[in-house]
C-alpha cells in the first residue's frame, strides 16, 4: 500500500507548483512587507485538516500520537531551521517543487537538506540530535490538554481564529483587486489547472485537504503518521545509500512524488526550465540547506511535519516550532534583506538631497572599511 | 517614460524588491516593464502592484518560464 504515497505526493507537487504556495515566503513576508496573504493560507491549511484530522480521530479510523515537547531542541531547531529555510530560499517542501520546477539553486539545497537531516537522524550527527533532545524535556503534549479541556475546544478556536484572519485577508484583496491577469491561451480543465491563477487561500484549503488524506492513505501502509518531509529525506538518502528496504515507506514515495508531480505541472504549464543563479546563490542555498536538515532533525519536524502537521494536533510541539520559525525567519530577513534594503533607502534619500561629493566621499569610506 | 527592469535568474522576494526599489525613481505616470523567471513572480508581482494601488497594463507569457509585467506608477 505504499504506492499511494506517490499518488498523494504527485497531487501535493501539483498544488504546491500551481498554487505558489511557500511556507517560506509566508513568514518572510510578516517581516518584510507585512503581508499576511500567504501567512493567511497558511493556517488555513492548518485549520483545515485540524478539522478533518479531528473528524477521522473522532471516528476510530486514526489514532495519532502527539510527542511530548522537548524545549530547546524544538525551540533551537526551529530557529535553526527558520534562518536555513530563507538562505535557501524555500523551506523543505518549497525546496522539493522548486527542484522540480528546474531551480539548480534548489537541487543543491535539496542535497544538503536531506543530507544533514540523516546524518542527524541516523548519522555520525545523531548523537548530538539525541543530546540537544534530551536538555529540557517536559510531558506537555496537545496545548488543550495542559488546561485540562478536550482537544475539540482547540480546535474550535482554532478554526474561529482562521476565519476572522480569512474575512480580515478577503476584504483586503476586494478593496485591491488584481487589476490584469495573464490573458488566457488555453481552455477547459487544461486553463483552471495548468494556466490560471489560483487564491492563496483556495490553494490553503487545497494543501488542508491533501493533509488530511495523507493520514489514512500512509496509516493503511503501516507509517502511523501524516505529511512529513524530513524523516522522509532522511530515509530516502539511507534507501540510497545502504540499499536498506526496510526505509522504503509511503513518506519516501510521498517526497519522491512531491518533485515528480511539480515537476510534471511545471512541463505541463510551460513554466519548467533549468535556471542556473549566481556562485552567490548557490552558497547560500547550501548553507541553508545544511542548517535545515539539522534544525529539523533536533526540532523533529520541518514547516510540514511541525508547523503544518503538529500544529493540526494542537501540540506544543507543533506551535513552539510555528513561533520558532518564524522567529528565525524574521531574524535572517532582518540581515539579508530589510536591513540592506533600508541603507539603500538612506542611501538614495541622502543622494538626492546632497551633491555627488558626498557618495564619493562614502564610498571612499566603504573601501577603507573593507581593505582593512 | 518606459524603464525596464530585468530580474531574471532572480527568485522570490528578489524581483519584488528590485521592482519596489526602481519605483522608487520613478514619477507618477511612468511605466516600469518587469521581466522575470520566478514562478512566484506572476503571484506576487501583481499582488504587490495592487497593493501599492499600481496599475498592472500589461502582463504576458514570454516563453518557458519567462513573463513580462508592465506595471504604471
Amino acid at each position: 500500500m505504499i504506492f499511494t504515497g506517490l499518488l498523494v505526493g504527485g497531487v501535493l507537487g501539483l498544488v504546491l507548483q500551481r498554487g505558489r504556495f511557500c511556507i517560506t515566503g509566508a513568514f518572510r513576508d510578516l517581516w518584510v512587507s507585512g503581508s499576511w496573504r500567504w501567512m493567511t493560507a497558511f493556517l488555513l491549511a492548518v485549520a483545515v485538516q485540524a478539522v478533518g484530522v479531528a473528524l477521522l480521530t473522532a471516528t476510530g479510523a486514526i489514532t495519532p500520537e502527539v510527542p511530548t515537547l522537548s524545549v530547546v531542541a524544538t525551540a533551537a531547531g526551529s530557529l535553526l531551521f527558520g534562518v536555513g529555510i530563507v538562505l535557501a530560499g524555500g523551506c523543505a517542501t518549497g525546496t522539493y517543487y522548486r527542484a522540480g520546477e528546474g531551480l539548480v539553486g534548489s537541487w543543491f539545497a535539496l542535497i544538503a537538506y536531506a543530507g544533514t537531516a540523516a546524518a542527524s537522524k541516523t548519522g555520525v550527527l545523531a548523537p548530538v540530535t539525541t543530546w540537544v533532545k534530551g536538555l529540557w524535556t517536559t510531558q506537555l503534549t496537545t496545548i488543550p490538554a495542559a488546561f485540562s479541556l478536550p482537544d475539540w475546544v482547540g480546535v474550535l478556536a482554532l478554526s474561529a481564529g482562521v476565519a476572522l484572519l480569512v474575512r480580515w485577508q478577503r476584504r483586503l484583496a476586494a478593496n485591491r483587486p488584481v487589476t490584469l491577469q495573464l490573458a488566457p491561451q488555453r481552455t477547459g480543465l487544461n486553463h483552471l489547472l495548468f494556466e490560471r491563477a489560483w487564491n492563496p487561500l483556495l490553494t490553503g484549503v487545497l494543501v488542508g485537504l491533501v493533509a488530511i488524506i495523507a493520514w489514512p492513505a500512509s496509516w493503511a501502509s503501516g507509517r502511523h503518521d501524516g505529511l512529513g518531509i524530513t524523516t522522509p529525506s532522511s530515509n530516502l538518502v539511507g534507501w540510497l545509500v545502504t540499499g536498506d528496504e526496510s526505509r522504503l515507506d509511503w513518506g519516501v514515495l510521498l517526497v519522491l512524488g512531491i518533485l515528480i508531480g511539480a515537476h510534471l505541472s511545471a512541463r505541463a504549464s510551460g513554466e519548467f526550465r533549468v535556471r542556473v543563479p549566481s556562485a552567490t546563490v548557490i552558497r547560500r542555498s547550501i548553507a541553508g540547506g545544511l542548517l535545515m536538515g539539522v534544525g529539523a532533525a533536533w526540532a523533529g519536524g520541518c514547516s510540514i511535519g511541525n508547523a503544518l502537521v503538529q500544529t493540526s494536533l494542537l501540540s506544543w510541539q507543533g506551535w513552539t516550532a510555528l513561533v520558532f520559525q518564524v522567529l528565525g525567519v524574521g531574524a535572517t530577513a532582518y540581515f539579508t534583506l530589510i536591513r540592506p534594503r533600508n541603507q539603500r533607502r538612506a542611501a538614495r534619500a541622502a543622494g538626492a538631497s546632497r551633491p555627488t561629493e558626498h557618495l564619493e566621499n562614502s564610498k571612499a569610506a566603504s573601501a577603507v572599511v573593507a581593505t582593512r | 517614460m518606459r524603464t525596464v527592469l530585468e530580474t531574471e535568474g532572480l527568485v522570490c522576494p528578489f524581483p519584488v524588491m528590485e521592482a519596489e526599489e526602481a519605483m522608487a525613481d520613478l514619477t507618477t505616470g511612468d511605466e516600469l516593464v518587469i521581466a522575470f523567471d520566478c514562478t512566484q513572480g506572476t503571484q506576487s508581482l501583481p499582488a504587490w502592484a495592487a497593493d501599492n494601488g499600481y496599475t498592472v497594463t500589461e502582463f504576458a507569457k514570454t516563453g518557458e518560464a519567462s513573463w513580462t509585467i508592465t506595471v504604471r506608477k
